[in-house]
């Protein structure tokens, strides 16, 4: 346990010094549970900082990252209120090591959530949908991890911008999802490739919030995993996310 | 158009050159190889001879298709502008409808944008609202392209003298008005077996497609071609094109359009019945 301990610390030691470090398991062979202990151990070290739990998100949940990294299912990682940034904030790039952002959508629940539930019963759990920016920053070097690695750096969880809250009651199988540079078009995709529809993204969230034995509350934010690539942030631009119907969410990145 | 580079009967011999591989399935090598600097403009002159044959032959031209119209196809091809190729009425086929593998050539699908014009696009200087006031309906549609140089190794000119790598078409059957559309932010998902194979959206066809149906309206008044009421348009990919085999099943599901699905019948091999070859 107190290698567990040392790489938690360790982990969460890169996070908040912004300082890369060498993969802790290269080879993925540490056993994924021992991997998720880590991601909790570290995570909770931020939260004796005084940082709250606000929520969970999701990766891997393409069909072609999956293939990407050899699983076959999704990943988790814990969002706190320190990495929440405002819409239309600025984000400080001394926090971060190489971070990048991506396109997502946001839920936040009106009531806890948790266990095997269908996408509809995770809908119904369901107070509002956003656009939403997730910025990950793996603390490895050089942005390579083994599934191991990644799930203890807490799913490379860094940064997210939740934009304005929209009624869920919408059909959200196939929203286009554009996200610009100063106005450039970077990624353009659909809310399709959330595992094919995002409420299935929803619903493995409830799944594996239980096998942690953390039921999501009410009031959490799930951040449901990005529906492109992950471009590469650069000093002074302006990140934008509009998605259909949705409207639209975005920061600046400080210079 | 700038004057020919070449004789009307090396353009010719490039014109039939393309037939024959569409109809022996032997793929070509790139057009650019034997006629080197072939340019854009030489390029449609051989794409107008074999649609005129086909004219001839008594086929009717429906309407055309707009190619190039993604940035990174673009970046990929080293051009700056869209292409256009001909549709003609035997490449549509119904919604489920069995495509014969045979009518094939390395065939890929993309999701796109239909549209029927409702009045003819023929004053000599078109803009946008002329394109939205001359749309009639949209439909969802699956393209189905095809290429007769082999392994798809095209440039620009290659893809215009093969009719914009065109091959067949699939469109969905219930109409939609612009106004209930929004076609810059659509969504776009192909399915292959409850998977999503593509997924994009309306801004990925230059930005909005109809900035593609206003591009090749004004190029077809520059042409004296202009485009007609009842005409089809295809406006060109919304993500990534795909792959396909025979036997497949495509959805397409455009946000706003509704759905359209391409079945592929199987190959002619897969089809021969192994017993008959014992009797």
């Amino acid at each position: 346990m107190t290698r567990i301990d040392d790489i938690a610390t360790r982990l969460d030691e890169a996070a908040f010094s912004a300082r890369a470090m060498a993969q802790i398991d290269p080879d993925g062979k540490l056993p994924l549970a021992d991997a998720y202990e880590i991601q909790r151990r570290s995570v909770a070290r931020r939260l004796a900082r005084g940082e709250r739990p606000v929520g969970i998100k999701m990766g891997f949940t393409s069909r072609a990252k999956m293939i990407q990294m050899g699983v076959d299912d999704v990943i988790w990682g814990r969002l706190t209120s320190g990495m929440q940034v405002d819409d239309g904030g600025t984000l400080d790039l001394s926090r971060f090591i190489h971070p990048r952002v991506e396109p997502e959508l946001a839920f936040v629940l009106k009531r806890p959530l948790s266990g095997h539930v269908s996408p509809a019963q995770a809908l119904a759990a369901v107070e509002a949908v956003a656009p939403a920016l997730e910025i990950i920053d793996s603390r490895y070097q050089d942005f390579k991890f083994s599934l191991s690695d990644v799930i203890a750096d807490n799913a490379s969880s860094s940064g997210f911008v939740v934009g304005p809250w929209a009624d869920p009651r919408t059909d959200l199988a196939n929203l286009g999802m554009v996200m610009s540079f100063d106005g450039v078009d970077q990624e353009l995709g659909s809310s399709a490739a959330l595992l094919g529809h995002p409420l299935r993204a929803l619903a493995a969230a409830a799944r594996v919030a239980e096998e942690a034995g953390e039921p999501l509350p009410a009031g959490a934010i799930v951040m449901a995993g990005a529906a492109t690539s992950a471009q590469w942030l650069r000093p002074g631009i302006h990140v934008q996310l509009e998605v259909e119907r949705l409207g639209r969410v975005g920061f600046h990145v400080g210079a | 158009m700038s004057r020919s580079s070449f004789d009307g009967s090396a353009l010719e011999q490039a014109a039939q050159r393309l037939r024959q591989a569409a109809d022996s399935h032997h793929y070509i090598e790139p057009l650019r190889d034997s006629l080197p600097g072939l340019g854009i403009d030489d390029a449609y002159r051989i794409q107008r001879l074999n649609n005129d044959l086909r004219l001839q032959q008594g086929q009717r031209r429906v309407g055309h298709k707009i190619g190039l119209t993604s940035r990174v196809v673009q970046t990929q091809l080293g051009v700056d502008q869209p292409d256009f190729g001909a549709l003609f009425d035997d490449m549509g086929f119904g919604p489920g409808e069995p495509v014969p593998w045979a009518r094939l050539h390395q065939p890929k699908v993309e999701a796109e944008v239909a549209f029927v014009l409702g009045r003819d696009l023929d004053e000599a200087r078109l803009g946008l609202v002329d394109v939205i006031n001359a749309i009639d309906y949209a439909l969802p549609a699956i393209e189905i392209v095809g290429s007769r140089i082999d392994q798809w190794n095209i440039r620009i000119a290659d893809t215009i003298a093969d009719n914009a790598s065109s091959g067949a078409f699939v469109l969905g059957t219930t109409p939609r008005r612009l106004a209930d559309l929004d076609l810059e932010l659509c969504g776009m998902v192909m399915e292959r077996r409850g998977e999503p194979v593509s997924v994009g959206v309306g801004r990925a066809c230059l930005g909005n497609p109809l900035n593609a149906v206003l591009w090749l309206a004004r190029r077809m008044a520059q042409l004296e071609q202009p485009l007609r009421a009842g005409d089809l348009v295809l406006s060109g990919a919304l993500g990534p094109m795909v792959e396909v085999a025979p036997g497949d099943v495509i959805e397409a599901r455009v946000s706003g359009l509704g759905s359209v699905r391409a079945v592929f019948d199987q190959a002619p091999d897969d089809n021969a019945n192994p017993q008959e070859n014992t009797q």
